[in-house]
């Protein structure tokens, strides 16, 4: 009887562990985006800066590749920042990733541009 | 041991039936299964409560568990900048409008996403916060509501430490310290549980058949 608790116990824990990974791991995003958002200082851009770069370079998703938006979101923030054509390779990469979002930003490359 | 068994069948009897009350997916969100939506731009919160930063703990959680369920998500960043730009950062002047096709040609969005926060209370005492919201997505080729979600969360931010003292003592530091950010993530983690699963999801048109959740609930998080 013992031995059957062991196993019930045994596969419940598999299925837990399986069944957790989603498509993406976020690291702590939200609470960067949301600082971001209120602050807009030196440090918060920083910290958001940085988990953009580990959703980018460390992400452990089942897809194994960058969240929607992520790179775009990125790249409109280092424009911001002055930095032009870093920000302008990051707005291209998104649509290489994600096709559907050529219509929004090609507009917000020539906007770039203008 | 007999009795054990029979108790454990009835009880899954009792809750596979409550379940089947319950409408399948295909059925509920057939018009999202009918326009295979890809991308949602998340409009700014509406936000009707007294709050005066729920709109922003909404806003900066909204992306993460629609793209979890396979959806492209118009970068937040970028479309609150053209949003603004544009006079737009007001959903309440869109989301009774006859027609959103504009968002599909500026954005590329299938889908507008409001969100209305109607009411967000902290209870100090009851170590609670509570929060009355609404999701409506809505078709921007058609217009038509593809999913909305009207309810109330309870949100516990007490501590539990096992000393009834100790407890009292770490619920009024955790209430002073919670991160809201977290209780919007709940929120929106709890809504949109049931929506079908996006192209970049593996389970894409593969949930028809799965159990939704009812459109109104009142519900206590965490679980």
């Amino acid at each position: 009887m013992k031995k059957y608790t062991y196993l019930i116990f045994l596969s419940v824990f598999l299925i837990s562990c399986t069944s957790t990974k989603g498509l993406y791991t976020w690291s702590k995003y939200e609470q960067a985006s949301y600082n971001y958002l209120k602050k807009s200082d030196e440090k918060s851009t920083d910290k958001l800066f940085k988990e953009y770069e580990l959703l980018i370079n460390n992400q452990k998703g089942t897809r194994k590749v960058t969240p929607p938006g992520i790179l775009a979101d990125y790249g409109f923030l280092l424009i911001q920042k002055g930095d032009l054509i870093k920000g302008k390779e990051y707005l291209k990469k998104e649509i290489l990733l994600y096709p559907e979002s050529k219509i929004f930003i090609d507009r917000i490359l020539k906007l770039v541009e203008k | 041991m007999k009795n054990i068994i029979y108790i454990l069948l009835i009880c899954s009897l009792l809750l596979t039936s409550c379940k089947s009350a319950s409408v399948i997916k295909s059925k509920q969100y057939s018009g999202i299964y009918n326009q295979n939506p890809l991308s949602v731009l998340i409009m700014p919160p509406i936000n009707r409560s007294t709050n005066v930063e729920a709109k922003e703990f909404f806003y900066t959680t909204l992306n993460v568990p629609v793209i979890n369920a396979g959806y492209y998500v118009i970068p937040p960043f970028l479309s609150m900048e053209i949003l603004k730009r544009e006079s737009a950062y007001d959903a309440e002047l869109f989301i009774d409008r006859p027609s959103l096709e504009v968002f599909a040609e500026i954005f590329g969005a299938d889908i507008a996403m409001f969100t209305i926060i109607n009411k967000w209370d902290k209870s100090s005492v009851f170590s609670t916060v509570t929060i009355d919201l609404e999701y409506i997505l809505k078709s921007t080729r058609t217009n038509e509501v593809l999913f909305t979600k009207k309810g109330v969360v309870t949100y516990n931010t007490s501590l539990s430490t096992g000393n009834p003292l100790l407890n009292i003592a770490a619920s009024l530091i955790n209430t002073a310290a919670i991160k809201y950010v977290d209780v919007a993530r709940a929120c929106n983690n709890y809504s949109f549980s049931d929506i079908p699963k996006g192209k970049y999801s593996p389970k894409f048109g593969l949930d028809r058949e799965e159990k939704s959740s009812p459109k109104k609930f009142n519900v206590r998080l965490p679980k």
